[in-house]
């Protein structure tokens, strides 16, 4: 009778030892999953094309979308940056009804977001950039980055990710121009 | 020695276990922490920003979600209707009411991965705010269902759940502050098919 009492707490014991441990497991694994994703956005985008290139996300440009959780009235295109090689300017020529534009850390996180009401007459031109960057554009802003809109990132890599709205089939063409003739590119300084 | 063993392997195997399968679950869920609900429609305000509670971070380096910023959007996602039932494909509803302010909204009907519901026809199952007609006090009535209706109409179809996705785009009630006072449309179950 000892016996079994004794094997019943050593076996309570041990079982109340794995809670505990669940826990802990808990914590470590959720606060693990980030670093260790190979199935968030950047590793999705990576597999997709390379550093500055414009790739878009939505179904429409053929294949399955590569990142998910899109809007299907809208299309979105998203290039991948690392600002420690230097500024990153994002440009997008013509006239839509909407656009908007996040930048993401290398984590997915939303770091800056705005919009065509933000921009000087509706145009995309925008120009990614760490402080440390931003200093030395200041001291002598070159006469072709007037109208851009700097965003002061204190990340390296990043994604930069472009929506835009589509109302109905007819700005379908329209839209897809927008977004194609979007580009990524390092801007030399 | 033998039961030492088995007693640290059973230690072991639900810590690793347990451990395990409840981050699995808690990001499997809906309805997470950080959640604002109005009615039936739930947001994450919060979801996707460096502020983001950890099971929001995981749940987006898991499915790759790369959110709606907050001079872009914010999105709100249905699963029930008024009577508090799980909204079914197969069934017709009536989604009525005031919108809140915004440049623009989109409404769409979403499976279970909140991608678009696929109709099998050239109609998207998405509406946006300028094609619908609006009651004399800028209200909205939209019957979704299968069955073609008078007025707005959002096309389903399938059998199975059912998820709204109502996004408002460049609107005032991302940035917090405006979403306690903020009232969103009611969504009524007209009837089913059989």
């Amino acid at each position: 009778m000892r016996n079994v009492l004794a094997a019943l707490r050593r076996l309570f014991h041990a079982v109340l030892l794995g809670l505990v441990g669940a826990g802990i497991v808990h914590i470590v694994v959720l606060l693990l999953v980030p670093e260790f994703s190979e199935r968030d956005a950047w590793s999705r985008l990576s597999m997709a094309s390379d550093l500055y290139r414009m790739n878009r996300l939505d179904a429409e440009a053929g294949g399955a979308p590569v990142v998910k959780s899109v809007d299907p009235l809208f299309y979105a295109s998203a290039c991948r940056f690392d600002l420690e090689e230097g500024m990153v300017r994002i440009k997008a020529p013509g006239n839509v009804p909407f656009w908007s534009v996040s930048v993401y850390d290398r984590n997915g996180h939303n770091i800056y977001s705005f919009n065509d009401h933000t921009a000087t007459g509706g145009k995309l031109d925008a120009v990614v950039l760490t402080p440390a960057q931003m200093i030395d554009v200041r001291k002598d802003l070159p006469e072709d980055l007037q109208g851009a809109i700097f965003v002061e990132a204190p990340i390296d890599e990043g994604i930069f990710v472009i929506r835009s709205f589509v109302p109905d089939d007819s700005w379908k063409p329209i839209v897809s121009r927008f977004l194609d003739q979007s580009s990524c590119e390092l801007q030399d300084f | 020695m033998l039961k030492n063993a088995f007693l640290m392997l059973l230690s072991l195997a639900i810590a690793i276990g347990g451990g395990g399968a409840s981050v699995w679950y808690a990001l499997k869920i809906q309805d997470g922490v950080g959640a604002i609900r109005i009615g039936q429609w739930t947001a994450f305000p919060d979801i996707g920003t460096p502020a983001a509670d950890p099971y929001s971070k995981a749940r987006v380096a898991r499915e790759g979600v790369l959110a709606l910023g907050r001079a872009e959007g914010l999105s709100f996602v249905a699963e029930n209707d008024a009577a508090g039932d799980q909204l079914k494909r197969e069934c017709s509803y009536r989604i009525e009411g005031g919108f809140p302010t915004a440049r623009f909204w989109t409404l769409y009907a979403a499976d279970q991965s909140l991608g678009v519901v696929e109709t099998g026809k050239p109609r998207l199952a998405a509406l946006q705010s300028y094609e619908v007609l609006r009651q004399a006090d800028n209200s909205v009535i939209i019957s979704v269902g299968h069955h073609p209706m008078p007025g707005n109409w959002l096309l389903t179809d399938g059998s199975g759940r059912m998820y709204f996705v109502l996004t408002f785009y460049d609107t005032p009630i991302a940035s917090s502050t405006g979403l306690s006072d903020v009232s969103l449309p009611r969504i009524v179950k007209a009837g089913c098919d059989a």
